[in-house]
Order: C-alpha cells, then sequence, then structure tokens
C-alpha cells in the first residue's frame, strides 16, 4: 500500500513537472501565420511552453474574438486584433507597458519595432499590444516595364521626362495615360465596398494636404478640407480611365489576379500579398517588380498604415506565456527563419537584412514607406460605422453615382451625425 | 367497432401521459437551443447592447424598432430580399414543375438522371456562391468567357454590375434550388391517381387543358408546400450571398440576412440586429399564414 | 399498332435527349468545381475554362493544410450524431403530436415551422454564449445540439403526415395482443414509416453537413467543420479557386455518395405519404 502511494505520488510528480502551460492563440489565416505553424515546435522547446493555435478566415475575426474576449472571460489567451478594431477591445486587453519582461525571449522594444508601428496598438494613449504584422501600404511597380528602352524613348518624346518608378502621383497618370496605348492598364484601385476602400480615401485625402479627423484635446472633430478632398477625387476619377475591367468593384481578389497576369503596371499593394506576386505558381510576373513607397500627391506622401497586433486580455490566466511567445515571433533569430517560411517581420533589423533583401526585396518598400506611415482616423468603438460612411461616400464618389461635391458633403454631414450620437 | 371506442376512451386518460412522454425530449431540446435563443434575441431587440460593452447598454424599448423604419438600408435590403423571393421562387416553381411533367414519363435512365438532377439542392451553399462567382469572373470565368464568344461585352465583370450582380444572386439560387422545387413536385405528381390521368387522355385532353385544369389543381397541396418551405427558407439566405458578392457591389445585393449580419458583427450593435431578426420572423409569419390557411390543415392531414 | 409504338419509341429517347440537356446544363457548375481542381490557380485565371491539363498542386495544398481532412471527421461525426438525436426524438414527437388530439395541437406543429424563420445570424450570438457559460464551446456536444435546433423541427414535420397516415387498426390489433405504446412506437410505427424516415435522415445530415454560421461560431480549432475549412480557402485576401475547388470537390463525394445510394429512397418517401393531399 504504501509502496503504491510512493509510485503515485512519484508519478503526479512528474506528471506536474512535465505538465506543460499551454496558451490558446487565435489569429487569421494566410502565409504570414501558417509560417509560424511550422516553426512552433521550436518554440515549444525552448520554453516548454504548448502552443494551441487556431486560424480562421480573417474576415471571421472580429465576431470570434468579441464572443470569446469579455471582462470577465478570456477564451483566449492571446488574440490578434485588426488596427481598426484595436480601440473595440483596448479596455479588456494588458497595457503593453504591464507585459512582463520575459524569460526566455527578452521583451520587444522601440528600438527594435519603430515607435510609428508601435502606435498601431495605440488606445487610450496607451499602446495595448504589439504589431505582429508590417502592413503599410506598398507601391509595387513593373521593373521590366520601366526599363524597356523602346517605352523609354517613346515616354521621353511624349512627356519630357525619363520614364521610371512614379514618384509622384501626376507622373503616375502620364505614365498610366502613356501605358494605356500600349494595351496595359496603367494603375488598379480598390473599389470594393470594405475596409480596403476607407484606406483609398485617406491615403488620397493625405497626400493632397487634408487630415479627414483629428483628436482635439480629447474630441475627435472633423477637420476635412473640402476642396482638397475635391481635389482628391478628381485625381482618383483620371486614375480610373486607366483601370482594368471590373475596375467598378475591385477587391484584393481581382487586383492581385490583375497583377500578377501582368495586366498593371503600378499599384499600391499590402505587404502580406506580396508574397504572391513572387511565387511561380500564382504570379507571371515573378522578379519583375520594384518596391517603393507609394508617389506623393502635391502635399504629402502617404502610405496607409494596418497592421494587426497581438493582444492579452486581462482576463487570461496565462500572460507571461502568452507574452513569451509574443516576444518569440518578433525577435530575430526565430525572424530569420520565419521570414523564411512566409512571415512578414516587423522588426527593423530583419527588414534591412541584407541576406534577406535578396529573396524578398520588398522588404526594402516596406522599411521605406514605414517612414509615411498614416493611421485611419478615430479610434473609437463606432469606427465600423464612421468607416462605413467614409467609403460609401468616397465610391459613390469616384465612381461617379453622386456627384462629388454633393459626396464630401454628405460625408462629413453623416459622419458629424454619427460623432453627436455617440458623444464623441 | 364497438371495441375500438372503448379502447380510445380509455386511452384518452391513461393515454394522454404517455403520449405526453414522446413530445417531451423534442420539447425539452428544442426548447433550450431553439427557443431560449429566440426569446433572448426578442428580449434583446428592446434593448441597445453593443457587443463590446461601450457603457450604454440599457433597455430603450421601441427604439430599435423606429430606428429601424428610418433606417434607409433596412428598407433597401427588405426590399432586395423581398425581390429576391417574388423572382426567384415562382421560376423555381415553374422550372421544377415542367421537368416534374417531363420527368414523370418513361424513358431510359430516368431514375439515374432524377438523381444526378438532386446535386446542386446538396452542394455546400458557400460552395455554390464560390463557384458562380468563379464563373462570373471577367475573362477567365466560363460565363464570362462564353458571352464573350457570343459576343456581349463582358468585360466590364457582370459581378461588378449592381443590376447585372443581383441577377446572378437569383440566378445563383435557381440553380440551386430549382431541382428541390421538382423533387417535391415530382413526388406528388406520382402519387395523383393514375385512373384520373388517364381518363382525361382518352377524352382527348391535350397537355395544356390537362395539366391546367387537372394536374395543378391536383396538386395544390403540394405546390403550397413547396412554396412554403422555399420561402422560409428563402427568407433567410445568407451564405451563398456573402461569398459570392459580399452585399456589393456598393449595396446592390446587400440582401436581408447580409445587413444583420453587418449590423451584428461589423458594427456590434446586437439589440438592432435583433429587432431586424424579429422583422423577418414576423415577415415570415405572414407569408407562411397566407399560404397555409388557404390551402392547408394539419387536421386533415 | 405499329405505327404506335415506333411512335412512343421516338418519344421515349427525345425525351431522354431533352432530360439529358437538361441535366447537362444543370451540372455544368459542378463540372466546373471538378475540373477546377486539377488547375493550379494561376492556371484557373489564365486559360480557357474549357481546357484541361490536370495538374495535381491544388490537391496537394489541400491535402496538406492540417485542418482539412480532420474538419471532414468532424462534419462526419456531428452530422451523423445530430441525424440520429434529430430521428429518434423526432419521430417520437411527431407520433405524440399525430395520435394526440390536444388542444394546442395545431399550435405545436406550426410553431416547429415557425421556428425555422428565425434567421441563425439572429440565434449565433445567444447559442454561443448559452454554450460559452456552460464551457461547452468547441466540442461536439455543443454543435450537435445547436443542430437539432433545426433537424428536430423539420424531422417532426416531415413525419406528421406519415405518422397521421397510419390507421388507428394497426394500435389496436397490437394493443389486442398486449403491447403497450413503446413497442407500438418501435415495432409497429417506425417500421411503417421507414420511407419517411429516410427521407428525413438524408435532409437533416445534409442540412448538417451544409451548415456554416453555427459552425462558425460554436467551433474552435479541435472541431471546426468542413465548411469552415473550405471557408479558409478564401484567403486572407484573395480566394485561391484551385484549392476551393479541389476541397469543394473532396467535400461533394459524400454528397454524391450518399444521393446515388439513397435516392430510390428520398423519391419513394416523399411519394408514400409526405405531400400528397
Amino acid at each position: 500500500m504504501k509502496k503504491l502511494l510512493v509510485v503515485l505520488f512519484l508519478a503526479l510528480l512528474c506528471l506536474t513537472a512535465f505538465g506543460a502551460t499551454t496558451i490558446k492563440v487565435l489569429a487569421w489565416d494566410d502565409a504570414h501565420t501558417q509560417a509560424w505553424v511550422a516553426n512552433l515546435k521550436d518554440f515549444e522547446k525552448a520554453t516548454g511552453i504548448k502552443v494551441d493555435l487556431e486560424l480562421i478566415p480573417s474576415g471571421s475575426m472580429l465576431q470570434k474574438t468579441s464572443l470569446n474576449v469579455t471582462e470577465n472571460r478570456a477564451n483566449y489567451d492571446l488574440v490578434a486584433i485588426d488596427e481598426g478594431n484595436v480601440a473595440k477591445f483596448g479596455d479588456l486587453l494588458v497595457p503593453y507597458s504591464k507585459w512582463p519582461e520575459g524569460k526566455t525571449f527578452k521583451k520587444i522594444s522601440t528600438t527594435e519595432i519603430p515607435q510609428a508601428i508601435f502606435e498601431a496598438a495605440l488606445w487610450k494613449g496607451e499602446i495595448q499590444g504589439i504589431p505582429i504584422n508590417g502592413n503599410v501600404y506598398v507601391w509595387i511597380t513593373r521593373e521590366d516595364l520601366v526599363e524597356n528602352p523602346q517605352y523609354k524613348k517613346e515616354f521621353m518624346e511624349k512627356f519630357g521626362y525619363e520614364l521610371r518608378v512614379p514618384e509622384t502621383l501626376d507622373q503616375l497618370a502620364n505614365m498610366a495615360e502613356f501605358f494605356g496605348t500600349k494595351g496595359i492598364y496603367g494603375w488598379a484601385p480598390f473599389t470594393k465596398n470594405t475596409e480596403g476602400a476607407t484606406c483609398e480615401a485617406i491615403m488620397f485625402f493625405e497626400a493632397f494636404g487634408t487630415h479627414f479627423m483629428q483628436d482635439v484635446a480629447g474630441k475627435y472633430v472633423i477637420t476635412l478640407d473640402k476642396e482638397k478632398a475635391l481635389e482628391a477625387i478628381l485625381f482618383y476619377r483620371r486614375l480610373m480611365q486607366y483601370a482594368p475591367p471590373g475596375a467598378n468593384d475591385m477587391g484584393h481578389a481581382e487586383r492581385i489576379a490583375a497583377f500578377s497576369d501582368g495586366k498593371v503596371f503600378s499599384m499600391f499593394q499590402w505587404p502580406g500579398i506580396i508574397p504572391s506576386h513572387e511565387n511561380e505558381d500564382e504570379s507571371l510576373v515573378v522578379g519583375k517588380i520594384v518596391y517603393t513607397a507609394p508617389p506623393a500627391g502635391p502635399s504629402a506622401r502617404a502610405a496607409v498604415r494596418g497592421c494587426w497586433i497581438f493582444g492579452i486580455p486581462k482576463a487570461s490566466t496565462n500572460v507571461s506565456a502568452a507574452a513569451e511567445f509574443a516576444y518569440w515571433l518578433n525577435s530575430y533569430d526565430a525572424g530569420m527563419k520565419l521570414a523564411e517560411d512566409g512571415m512578414t517581420p516587423v522588426r527593423t533589423d530583419l527588414l534591412t537584412n541584407p541576406v534577406l533583401l535578396e529573396t524578398k526585396p520588398w522588404y526594402e518598400g516596406m522599411a521605406e514607406s514605414g517612414l509615411f506611415a498614416v493611421s485611419r482616423p478615430n479610434r473609437s468603438v463606432y469606427y465600423p460605422e464612421i468607416s462605413e460612411q467614409i467609403k460609401v461616400n468616397w465610391l459613390a464618389a469616384v465612381l461617379g453615382t453622386v456627384d462629388p461635391a454633393i459626396a464630401i458633403d454628405n460625408m462629413v454631414n453623416q459622419v458629424q451625425a454619427l460623432l453627436d450620437k455617440y458623444g464623441n | 367497432m364497438e371495441i375500438s371506442n372503448r379502447l380510445i376512451r380509455r386511452n384518452s386518460r391513461k393515454g394522454v401521459l404517455s403520449y405526453l412522454y414522446f413530445i417531451l425530449p423534442a420539447l425539452i431540446i428544442v426548447g433550450v437551443v431553439l427557443v431560449f435563443p429566440i426569446i433572448y434575441s426578442v428580449v434583446l431587440s428592446f434593448f441597445n447592447w453593443a457587443q463590446v460593452d461601450d457603457g450604454r447598454r440599457a433597455f430603450i424599448g421601441f427604439q430599435n424598432y423606429l430606428d429601424l423604419f428610418k433606417d434607409r438600408q433596412f428598407w433597401h435590403s427588405l426590399s432586395l430580399q423581398l425581390g429576391f423571393i417574388f423572382i426567384a421562387i415562382p421560376i423555381q416553381l415553374v422550372i421544377g414543375f415542367f421537368v416534374a411533367i417531363l420527368f414523370n414519363r418513361q424513358f431510359p435512365a430516368a431514375g439515374l438522371l432524377r438523381t444526378l438532377l438532386l446535386l446542386p439542392v446538396f452542394t455546400l451553399p458557400v460552395l455554390s456562391g464560390l463557384t458562380w462567382r468563379l464563373m462570373l469572373q471577367p475573362g477567365y470565368g466560363v460565363i464570362s468567357y462564353l458571352l464573350e464568344f457570343f459576343g456581349f461585352d463582358a468585360s466590364r465583370g457582370i459581378l461588378s454590375d449592381s443590376g447585372l450582380a443581383y441577377t446572378a444572386v437569383i440566378v445563383q439560387d435557381v440553380w440551386r434550388m430549382w431541382p428541390f422545387m421538382f423533387m417535391i413536385l415530382y413526388a406528388g405528381l406520382k402519387s395523383l391517381p393514375a385512373d384520373i390521368m388517364e381518363a382525361a387522355e382518352l377524352d382527348g385532353a391535350n397537355f395544356f387543358k390537362k395539366t391546367f385544369l387537372i394536374t395543378i389543381p391536383m396538386l395544390k397541396q403540394t405546390i403550397t408546400t413547396a412554396i412554403l418551405l422555399r420561402t422560409i427558407d428563402a427568407l433567410r439566405i445568407f451564405s451563398e450571398v456573402f461569398v459570392m458578392t459580399n452585399g456589393g457591389p456598393g449595396n446592390a445585393t446587400m440582401l436581408y440576412s447580409l445587413y444583420i449580419h453587418k449590423q451584428a458583427f461589423e458594427f456590434g450593435k446586437l439589440g438592432y440586429a435583433s429587432s431586424m431578426a424579429v422583422i423577418l420572423i414576423i415577415v415570415s409569419l405572414l407569408f407562411a399564414f397566407g399560404l397555409v390557411r388557404k390551402n392547408m390543415d394539419v387536421d386533415t392531414l | 399498332m405499329a405505327k404506335m409504338r415506333r411512335k412512343r419509341a421516338i418519344t421515349k429517347w427525345v425525351l431522354f435527349a431533352i432530360a439529358l440537356i437538361i441535366v447537362a446544363v444543370e451540372l455544368f457548375p459542378i463540372f466546373i468545381i471538378i475540373s477546377s481542381g486539377f488547375k493550379r490557380d494561376l492556371d484557373i485565371r489564365n486559360t480557357n475554362p474549357f481546357s484541361f491539363n490536370p495538374n495535381l498542386t491544388s490537391y496537394e495544398r489541400v491535402l496538406g493544410k492540417s485542418d482539412f481532412l480532420p474538419s471532414i471527421k468532424n462534419s462526419l461525426i456531428v452530422g451523423l450524431s445530430s441525424t440520429a438525436i434529430s430521428l429518434l426524438v423526432g419521430a417520437m414527437a411527431s407520433y405524440g403530436i399525430s395520435r394526440f388530439r390536444f388542444k394546442g395541437r395545431k399550435v405545436v406543429s406550426y410553431s416547429f415551422l415557425v421556428s425555422r424563420m428565425v434567421p441563425q445570424i439572429a440565434l449565433a450570438v445567444p447559442l454561443f454564449m448559452l454554450f460559452d457559460s456552460l464551457a461547452m464551446t468547441d466540442s461536439y456536444i455543443s454543435l450537435i445540439l445547436a443542430y437539432t435546433s433545426f433537424n428536430i423541427p423539420y424531422v417532426i414535420w416531415l413525419l406528421l403526415p406519415f405518422f397521421c397516415s397510419i390507421s388507428y387498426s394497426f394500435e389496436e390489433a397490437a394493443r389486442v395482443d398486449g403491447c403497450n405504446r413503446i413497442q407500438i412506437f418501435w415495432k409497429i410505427f417506425l417500421p411503417l414509416t421507414a420511407p419517411g424516415l429516410m427521407v428525413a435522415a438524408i435532409f437533416a445530415f445534409i442540412m448538417s453537413w451544409n451548415e456554416f454560421i453555427y459552425a462558425l461560431v460554436l467551433t474552435g480549432n479541435s472541431t471546426k467543420t468542413a465548411p469552415i475549412s473550405v471557408n479558409g480557402f478564401l484567403g486572407q485576401y484573395a480566394p485561391r479557386w484551385g484549392q476551393l475547388a479541389a476541397a469543394g470537390t473532396i467535400i461533394l463525394i459524400p454528397v454524391i455518395i450518399f444521393t446515388l445510394a439513397l435516392q430510390k429512397y428520398i423519391i419513394g418517401g416523399l411519394t408514400a405519404g409526405g405531400v400528397k393531399e
């Protein structure tokens, strides 16, 4: 009997020693996160923490997160949150300043990830999590088209300056017009009625020198300069002439296909998507792309930022284990391996790493764009509704279904109504 | 006869209780997983309830409903949905009916062909929506390809035109569900007494006379069942349209359930979304009463 | 006479031809799914839709995705369990309602129909909260029960005409033989309504197999069902058509088998008692 008890006790001891902490992580499903899957065992070996990684379609992330993370209960220890939704969950997350220092992997600081990118997780003046992808508008242009001597000659004759990667929007318009005569679409918009359209609106407003909304002493005030907005819209409509068919309802799927099939000269792209343009199985333009920051408008260069962050719910019971995982995937050594497996890193030293740059030239574009990052307006719980009004009116204006001046008025009035309704 | 009467009388006292036992498990399970959520939703419709607590959750009576009536998008979605019902379902019915009449005859491989016809009904709605989306892509989608082949200009993309996208959504549903109508109507046709049909033929009635004066009236209950079942499901259509157009272009295909989804999960306004659900229940009930009252009765079953 | 026989023969083949054309047109999209599964995404976008250069890349990617095959297993478990439970419970209830002429009878049977009128989106959230408070999310049971919420009413409604059409004389004879109600149910009613039960089983299974919204909300990593994992091929940004088609084809296989194997029951069941006057 005694022997049995001793054996049982020892067995129990062994079990608890090997009894690993398991963290539950929720993120979206694509090449970037799939890279983590391939390398989870490295993390588990280094820390003894088991990771239950759940990847779901990104369109379902918001709803799953809202259901599973509340003040009192968190079914996940680490959740991926899109920048625009940080306001929704901000209060439910552990502020970054309170995250532990990290045992096996050190806490990431702003020397490793730029402050401008960390600000994706900003809510009520505090950083609430850690960015996990450096998503910023990158401009992609067909290098083979600008290097083509025949095109160079003709372009110089017609416009009087050298054909190259467009540095200003005006140049882009000229080149788009030029390539239109060669059977190539100069540019592709984003016109699907989703968040991507709001991003386009913000980029062009900023490029033409106006901020849609600003935080003035704690309250949100609409500061849109209507004349500049009108200029921006009219310019966008000018570009639309050079867009591929179906430009009236162009979303990611259509843009990716058009560019990868070699039909488009120059446009923006999210870093997360760029690997597919450089994939032999999916693209006809592998190796023919040059990556830069977006062209400048009359007032500024603007690259819309759209990072996802990892947040740790306050109600989680595995805060330090969760933090370790977040530090791991943002660490240098793991990052090198993860980047090769398809993850898009956030760390500056990875984005400028010469070894990686050889096979992933777009990192250069990301680093450059990061300098001009702009965020979408209004960090509030009501952002989706505000975004809805911006995008619906923007699209009506650029697609020509509503007179642009009227559309701008509608946009401002409707957003103002929302601000009034929700007491700002 | 006497024995049965006695039995029935005896049964009606003890019987009541034991029949209840049979119904009980269904009532309990359905009570928990169906009735509770429905009641919860109805109650929630009287609250301002944000999915993530923003400090404004409160009982607001009929305010959600009043806001709904002022909401232009609500009326737009409702009209899109009703338009969908009144266009798609009659088309499905007519196609299903005539194909049922066709299959009511003898010809080789009828059984096999009939079965193959049912495949679309059983495919994953998400898959159906995605397939149609693929087929309608400009350039490489097979439908666009064929249209170009016959000289139409499909380069703009069917799904990026408001009217055509709505048509495409309807066509997708007709494609998927007319075999369902076919199935029910065929079963109904098969159960019609053969002697009446023969008598009509011998009387020299031609095809149209037979169909309209005899077949259709005799199938009234079947037709009503088919329309009823289909309407109730069609009023809630979601996944196919969601993956096919996501409500676009703009809001041209933002059918009712898609707007509920937007309110509930994009804007997080659960109370408002619940009030929309309640309105849909009322609309469904109106359809059901309209159809059923005239043509069906539980007691005659 | 011979002329009429020949006329009938020609008519037969004409009908066959028409039916064949109808089926071919109707099944065309399914052909597209199947053939697209054998192409790479790039080829789908850049080659003629009717070209066919079979390539297994998409299938490799699909089968290589770690959650795809387990999701099919999950769909099977949930579908079969929910069907079994709904069938049993539903048949019992249908029996009770058909035999028991109580006052609220009409209301009860119609209320089951009404329950189908509620958009699932609206019910998904309270259902989630219910199961979450019981810590039952990401478990088979929660999804199985959620599916019974629409399967049981459907089974009851479908079986009602069958049960009602069985005359009392069977029961009387059985009672005279000394059977109690449970035995009457098992040994007499169920066998007599077998066609109806088969139809109900098929529809319940297919509805569970195809269900999306509840699965999205109630499942987690270990219980993810097939529609959710197919949705995953939609990609963060753009549909991976080849993989979607390959995954879709794989998911169609059980459906095709089911339909072909049980086809005589589907029509037979509906004929025997379902929807006649």
